[in-house]
């Protein structure tokens, strides 16, 4: 009874402490059995880590490499809401819309945002153009996919009630479909931007000078697997701290969503 | 035919079928009904006998196959703001507070909003949710949240008042309250009511006039006007022999 009470008082912080001793400990051991050269030990990628934030890799710091792979991120990402919203909703609004564009959609929708990669290339050349380009139809698709079913799936009653008060078309659309589709369009948001993150990551692997894509390759090309894992250890916190940022702000636009936590 | 003046709404010789893949399923079959400006009419019958598609046509959400619904002597042609619904599912917009929610129909019609607010304000307090203007109907209980659907039609102003078995979905402690709630409402801001129940108490407690309805298909089997003053008791002999009466000539299973 007692430790049950003081594992519910202190799960909170302490279930997670103890869930990053066990992996780091796991890790120690897998380090030891295999052997230094092919995975490091936490410490080795720590000291690493240390290192890399005080030098400068290919003529960038750490911090101006995450610079460049969140503008690429952002850029695309924001561009994706932009257009992919609006076609979604539309698609989920309007059955003859619907009939004309799924079936393109439907097509391209199964390529992987990888599968562009050579031909953004080929397109856009080795700027940023094919990077932002790959990330922006990563989102893009997760954006007009979520806006569409939450369109589709607005509740008819209350479609029903809105004309009973002689809301015309367009009332029904900004006043009811667009608000009721929100949580799933959301949910949509935090999705869209972990697809742009990790097609970012896969853009600078295939050929870029800056961006913590180029600073794993870095790693590899010069065989320094602490170096590799300190990059993934970047990608994952990045990607964690964005994901947390947008639940708060979904909190902050849907304030009538009980099942957030 | 001339219109008589104080009929407020009327159903002439409606008819309407659903189809699926295998069958044509006839809900409604030539039905005709009158009411009054101001009356309390109770549509009473067992469930799936087509009074929620009576309703539905009477606000225009759907359209009869054959017949037509007047309104003040004109066709209905589709929802309006004239006739007010109150669902069985409350229908109330979760991403809106209850003041929203309530001055809904208003911000729709394009009053500015501390004219909406003020009419919102005074139907809230009317249904008693004076306190819960700002918050929102996930947070409210089911009789609350049907307050909230009351005070939204209410607010309106609409000139009939259609409720689908509003309290279809309460408890039955919750359901008396309500009854006598709506009764109190009602008292004091009359309009033309027509209320669907499956619930023969219901009926009687509220009605001016109860239209019975028979199954597959739907039609008005017989009507029965109850004259006894309210509010009502449901231990009043008068009341029992009207509840005998109607419980006869019902069938209210499915």
């Amino acid at each position: 009874m007692i430790a049950s009470g003081f594992f519910k008082k202190g799960s909170k912080l302490f279930l997670p402490l103890l869930s990053v001793a066990v992996c780091l400990s796991i890790w120690e051991v897998l380090h030891l059995i295999i052997g230094g050269d092919f995975l490091p030990s936490p410490y080795q990628v720590f000291k690493e880590g240390l290192r890399m934030f005080s030098v400068k890799i290919g003529g960038n710091t750490v911090w101006v490499h995450i610079y460049y792979s969140l503008r690429r991120v952002v850029i695309a990402y924001l561009l994706g809401a932009v257009t992919g919203l609006p076609l979604g909703m539309y698609m989920g609004w309007n059955r003859t819309f619907d009939k004309v564009v799924k079936p393109v959609f439907e097509v391209l929708r199964p390529i992987p945002p990888i599968a562009w990669i050579p031909i953004a290339i080929l397109w856009l050349g080795i700027g940023e153009g094919p990077k932002i380009f790959i990330c922006y139809v990563g989102a893009f698709v997760i954006f007009v996919l979520n806006a569409y079913t939450g369109m589709r799936y607005t509740d008819p009653l209350l479609i029903a009630a809105a004309r009973t008060y002689g809301a015309s078309r367009r009332q029904q659309l900004f006043n009811v479909a667009i608000p009721a589709s929100l949580p799933s369009v959301f949910a949509g948001v935090q999705n869209a931007l972990s697809m742009s993150w990790m097609c970012v990551l896969a853009a600078e692997l295939v050929g870029a000078r800056e961006g913590v894509g180029y600073l794993i390759i870095q790693g590899m090309d010069m065989y320094k697997p602490p170096m590799i894992m300190v990059g993934m250890i970047i990608i994952g916190i990045i990607g964690a701290s964005l994901a947390v940022t947008l639940r708060w702000f979904e909190r902050l636009v849907c304030p009538w969503r009980r099942d957030l936590t | 035919m001339a219109q008589r003046p104080d009929i407020k709404i009327e159903c002439r010789n409606i008819s309407k079928m659903f189809l699926t893949e295998q069958y044509t399923i006839n809900v409604l079959d030539d039905v005709s009904l009158q009411v009054q400006k101001n009356e309390f009419v109770v549509v009473l019958g067992p469930g799936q006998c087509g009074k929620t598609t009576l309703l539905n046509c009477m606000a225009g959400i759907i359209m009869p196959d054959e017949g037509k619904v007047l309104m003040d002597g004109r066709e209905v042609t589709g929802p309006g703001p004239d006739r007010g619904v109150v669902f069985q599912q409350y229908a109330l917009f979760p991403w809106k507070t209850v003041m929203d929610n309530v001055s809904f129909g208003l911000y729709i019609k394009g009053v500015d909003k501390p004219k909406r607010n003020e009419t919102a304000q005074k139907y809230i307090d009317l249904v008693g949710l004076q306190g819960f203007e700002k918050s929102y109907p996930h947070q409210l209980s089911g009789g609350m949240k049907q307050r909230v659907g009351l005070a939204r039609a209410w607010a309106n102003g609409p000139d009939v008042l259609l409720m689908d078995e509003p309290f279809g979905a309460l408890d039955a402690q919750t359901r008396y309250a309500m009854e006598k709630e709506t009764l109190s409402i009602w008292e004091k801001d009359k309009r033309t009511v027509v209320f669907v129940t499956n619930n023969v108490e219901e009926a009687i407690y509220l009605g001016d006039r109860v239209v019975v309805m028979s199954c597959m298909p739907g039609h008005v089997k017989s009507q029965y006007p109850i004259d006894i003053p309210k509010p009502r008791e449901y231990t009043d002999p008068r009341f029992l022999e009207m509840r005998r009466k109607i419980s006869n000539d019902t069938e209210l299973s499915l």
